[in-house]
């Protein structure tokens, strides 16, 4: 038999009931964190345009395209630009860094930042990618292809 | 003594699941890294999805099975049921654990991050953590009825967040992509060939699943034998294990 104490808790179940508590406290910040940025994960340009007051001088994320022919990248400074649309409005990326592996023109993008003077510069570029999988049609990927999407 | 190590011995059929999933998993393998085109935008980097939606699917099927057995037990109280349910929450924990393990393995080299507090990777993340404390709970009640009923409870509350996580990349906006197999038969956005490889994937997955459900839930049965067993025996002689303290 175990030994009880006055309310028929044992010292083991005080261990348990903390950690309980702290799964619970976790688990409450992980809501907090869902309901604060999870619905609304990033907004579009347009959404911007509409209220940049709003978000002024606020870290925030914005998702889009990346539009056709705006890419540069400079490797020896690790600067890249180009411009984020959804087509209806476009800004101006500024990001430090290399160019993710999956980065390209017309590719879904996150970038986390802000916005200075019109420009919006990124300190994280993601890519959000499409559910579409298919095979390269003669097998093999156009390396050539991709590299030249980024010159 | 040859009554207990009688009912340890693993049934021959069981046995032959066991060994046959050797094989297939070999297979699901080499259908994924061989077999199957690399993805025209993600290269080879397409085939750590073949292990990290398998893997995602089986482990909602497993949360899905453990509050369906939960709900058994609330019920009709049967011990069987609650023995099941435990059986299918270890392997929904592993699972879980494992799809964002194989997320992040995924995710950093294609979305360029191990983790962000979107909605599908906050519901799973939640969902891990859940049962966790599924387990935790369990620990704390002794009564083999009361265990199996609050579980049971906690059970249904995650298997609840399953529809939201599912289609969460549909209704939120999220880094995690889209579904690319509409269960509605609406349109499958995925070469032939690496659909039929992720389906196979997906059938050993659940084959694992299941013979570890069956085979834990064999052991599982054995212990709560051993526990009504005990309870019998000190209900009988109730200073056998010492001093009580009311």
């Amino acid at each position: 038999m175990r030994h009880r104490g006055r309310y028929g808790i044992a010292p083991r179940r005080v261990v348990y009931g903390l950690l309980g508590a702290g799964v619970l406290v976790f688990a409450g910040f992980m809501i907090n964190q869902a309901l604060n940025t999870s619905l609304v994960y990033f907004i579009l340009p347009n959404e911007y345009a509409q209220q940049p007051s709003q978000y002024q001088d606020r870290r925030l994320r914005l998702g889009g395209l990346v539009a056709p022919e705006s890419v540069r990248f400079d490797d020896l400074a690790l600067q890249l630009t180009f411009m984020v649309t959804d087509g209806i409005e476009s800004y101006p990326v500024q990001h430090v860094g290399a160019p993710p592996e999956l980065f390209r023109e017309n590719a879904g993008v996150v970038i986390e930042g802000r916005f200075a003077e019109g420009t919006f510069v990124s300190d994280n570029l993601l890519i959000k990618h499409s559910e579409v999988y298919e095979a390269p049609e003669d097998g093999h990927i156009d390396i050539e292809a991709l590299r030249e999407s980024l010159q | 003594m040859s009554d207990a190590s009688e009912r340890l011995r693993r049934p021959a059929w069981l046995r032959i699941w066991g060994a046959a999933l050797v094989p297939l998993f070999l297979v699901g393998a080499w259908l994924g890294l061989v077999w199957s085109p690399p993805d025209v935008n993600q290269g080879n980097l397409i085939r750590i999805m073949y292990a990290h939606v398998s893997v995602a699917w089986i482990g909602f099927v497993a949360v899905a099975l453990t509050a369906f057995f939960g709900a058994l037990f609330l019920w009709r109280s049967r011990r069987r049921d609650d023995v099941l349910a435990v059986a299918s929450a270890e392997m929904a924990l592993l699972f879980s654990s494992l799809t964002i393990i194989g997320g992040m393995t995924y995710s950093r080299p294609t979305l360029n991050t191990f983790w962000t507090w979107d909605a599908k990777l906050t519901l799973t993340a939640l969902m891990v953590a859940l049962l966790v404390g599924y387990f935790i709970v369990r620990a704390l009640i002794d009564d083999p009825v009361r265990r199996g009923r609050v579980s049971a409870v906690v059970a249904i509350v995650v298997a609840t967040s399953l529809p939201f996580n599912y289609l969460a990349a549909e209704w939120f906006r999220t880094l995690h992509p889209s579904r690319a197999i509409a269960l509605d038969g609406s349109g499958v956005t995925m070469a032939p060939e690496m659909l039929a490889t992720l389906l196979f994937n997906t059938v050993v997955a659940g084959l694992v699943y299941g013979w570890f459900l069956v085979d834990r839930a064999r052991l599982g049965r054995i212990e709560a034998q051993l526990e009504t067993e005990r309870a019998e025996r000190e209900l009988a002689t109730p200073s056998a294990g010492g001093v009580v303290r009311v």
